[in-house]
């Protein structure tokens, strides 16, 4: 990762204790423009925490956090979106009692900063992106769990973000909806960097060229996809039953 | 952004106003003015309660501090009590702005009971204090002198106009990118946070807005009683009539708390007429409260529009009608 620029987003060392467990420990992170990074990792290793402290909902215990070469560690949510990281979250969001058209419009007036015209237009590719534009005028509360899936990541999107974070938001989904959403994230790709914490590896391999892997809070392997995919710890980290682990007891 | 009508409502408004300050009795106005001012403090409710989701049970402090302000301003000072009426809600208002940076470390129901709590130590601080008169209160003497004429032909012209004036720009406010996000807000405060709304600011702006406007509807009232006291001004009933007349009314809704608030000054004239006592009225609003809020739980005004078939699912239009 000997980077020529400096990288769009970057972490050092970030950590974060509940406790005396570190839920993410000292984890180096460099994204630039165009990444799209598959994050993995068994339950409780950290994705979730990691996805949270680059959102802004956790504040770090220590480390520091970079975009655009402009520390963004102490900045809370709303100041991230604004600045350009947004995250579509595991369980949908929704304003349930607004259209759909005005959950997203939310994030581009406020997230990206969009007049109020030039927001409409915009979000009008937005939801004909996630095939959401019959379903404009519903109230959000009336949608399904894959259109309400559709319309997290629409906000997401919606705000611009040139940092893009997925927390399994094709969990849930049948094969078919989930390439569907697959299409969507390839076509989110340019011009943007884009982190998805998913479980589903076909849905990964589908769309992002680097893989890390999380466990027990630390990375353990961070490189492309194919390199990483085929790492034989891999299997044994993923399954929780590597063989010095069993050895050691 | 303000549609022609709205701009002839307003003005519409502002001339029943003047006519109904000049034409009408004495008696009439004062009940009219009580009217008023109890729709406008439950339309203040209903904005930071309805609208932007967060519930004070303490937002009768501000009906004293605005009274108090107004009593203190107008006595102490020679400013013409019309100018000072004026700065009392901006007084107010920025006084609730360090109190809201401190009170909003509570949330949710710490935060309501927190606010309660706050009115209580107001009302007792002012008991205490010699200077606001303690617990025997003020009279309304601007410049030391007695108040000449009928002042609530002027109360209640500014407060008709008010109340006419608050329903346009409610209106208008919902329509904004605020407006917008102060429902957002209502719904999901993370996910309001996520779109990259400044959840803790947009709340501070109408707490102290709701304070300001509570403030100045308090002073108006006080004028017309022309005495103060602790106990009356900084009494749980105020909070009381604000809530019954945004929930029986209608949460959320811009008609709602004037409905309400026909039902209960309504019903207790009425009441009183037929010879009964203030408590068989309290009863009655009470067990209508509880009826209401079995049968129609978002309150009245919603029931009856989705009853005459309002099929339209338009949010914003829906909350204004």
């Amino acid at each position: 990762m000997a980077g020529v620029a400096a990288p769009l987003l970057q972490a050092r060392g970030l950590t974060k204790n509940f406790g005396a467990i570190a839920a993410t420990d000292a984890v180096d992170l460099d994204l630039n423009s165009g990444d799209s990074v598959g994050l993995i990792g068994p339950n409780g290793a950290g994705k979730s925490t990691l996805l949270a402290l680059l959102a802004g909902d956790h504040r770090p215990s220590a480390g520091a956090l970079t975009l655009d070469g402009t520390d963004i560690t102490r900045l809370p949510v709303h100041a991230r979106v604004r600045s350009g990281v947004a995250r579509a979250a595991q369980i949908p969001q929704s304003f349930d009692r607004l259209t759909v058209r005005e959950n997203a419009l939310l994030p581009a007036l406020f997230g990206a900063g969009l007049g109020r015209s030039e927001a409409e237009g915009w979000i009008a590719e937005v939801l004909a992106l996630v095939g959401l534009t019959e379903r404009a005028g519903m109230l959000a509360g009336a949608l399904g769990l894959l259109d309400r899936k559709r319309l997290e990541l629409a906000k997401a999107v919606a705000a611009r973000p040139r940092v893009l974070l997925l927390d399994e938001i094709a969990a849930g989904l049948t094969e078919p909806e989930i390439e569907a959403i697959m299409e969507l994230v390839l076509s989110l790709r340019e011009g943007r960097a884009i982190v998805w914490v998913e479980h589903i590896p076909f849905a990964l391999r589908g769309t992002c060229d680097r893989l890390m892997v999380m466990d027990k809070g630390a990375k353990t392997h961070d490189g492309a996809f194919a390199e990483v995919w085929e790492n034989p710890e891999l299997q044994s980290i993923y399954m929780g039953v590597s063989d010095d682990h069993s050895a050691s007891h | 952004m303000i549609r022609p009508w709205e701009i002839a409502a307003l003005a519409l408004g502002l001339a029943a106003a003047i006519c109904g300050a000049t034409l009408i009795g004495s008696g009439s106005l004062f009940l009219l003015c009580e009217i008023l001012v109890i729709f406008l403090l439950a339309q203040m409710w209903n904005l930071l309660a309805g609208f932007a989701g967060q519930i004070s049970l303490g937002h009768q402090a501000f009906v004293g501090l605005g009274a108090y302000t107004l009593f203190l301003a107008a006595n102490e000072t020679a400013l013409p009590l019309w100018l000072v009426l004026a700065l009392v809600p901006v007084a107010v208002g920025l006084v609730a702005i360090p109190l809201g940076l401190v009170m909003f470390h509570l949330k949710h129901a710490y935060f309501a009971v927190g606010m309660w709590v706050v009115a209580e130590i107001l009302m007792q601080l002012a008991a205490k204090a010699d200077w606001l008169g303690g617990t025997s209160g003020l009279v309304l003497r601007p410049g030391g002198n007695m108040l000449a004429g009928e002042p609530e032909r002027v109360v209640f012209a500014i407060a008709a106009f008010c109340a006419v004036a608050l329903m346009v720009g409610l209106r208008v406010f919902l329509r904004t990118r605020l407006g917008l996000a102060t429902l957002a807000l209502r719904e999901n405060e993370a996910a309001a946070a996520s779109a990259g709304i400044d959840v803790r600011g947009l709340h501070l702006m109408h707490f102290a807005l709701t304070a300001a406007g509570t403030a100045l509807a308090g002073a108006l009232y006080y004028i017309t009683a022309l005495y103060i006291s602790p106990n009356d001004a900084f009494q749980i009933n105020w909070l009381i009539a604000m809530m019954f007349v945004t929930v029986v009314g209608g949460i959320g809704t811009l008609t709602g708390p004037a409905l309400g608030t026909i039902i209960l000054i309504g019903a207790r004239e009425a009441m009183t007429a037929w010879g009964f006592t203030g408590g068989q009225y309290w009863i009655v609003m009470g067990l209508l409260a509880v009826v209401v809020l079995l049968l129609a739980p978002r309150g009245l005004w919603p029931a009856i529009a989705a009853r005459r078939g309002a099929t339209q699912h338009a949010t914003t239009e829906e909350t204004e009608a």
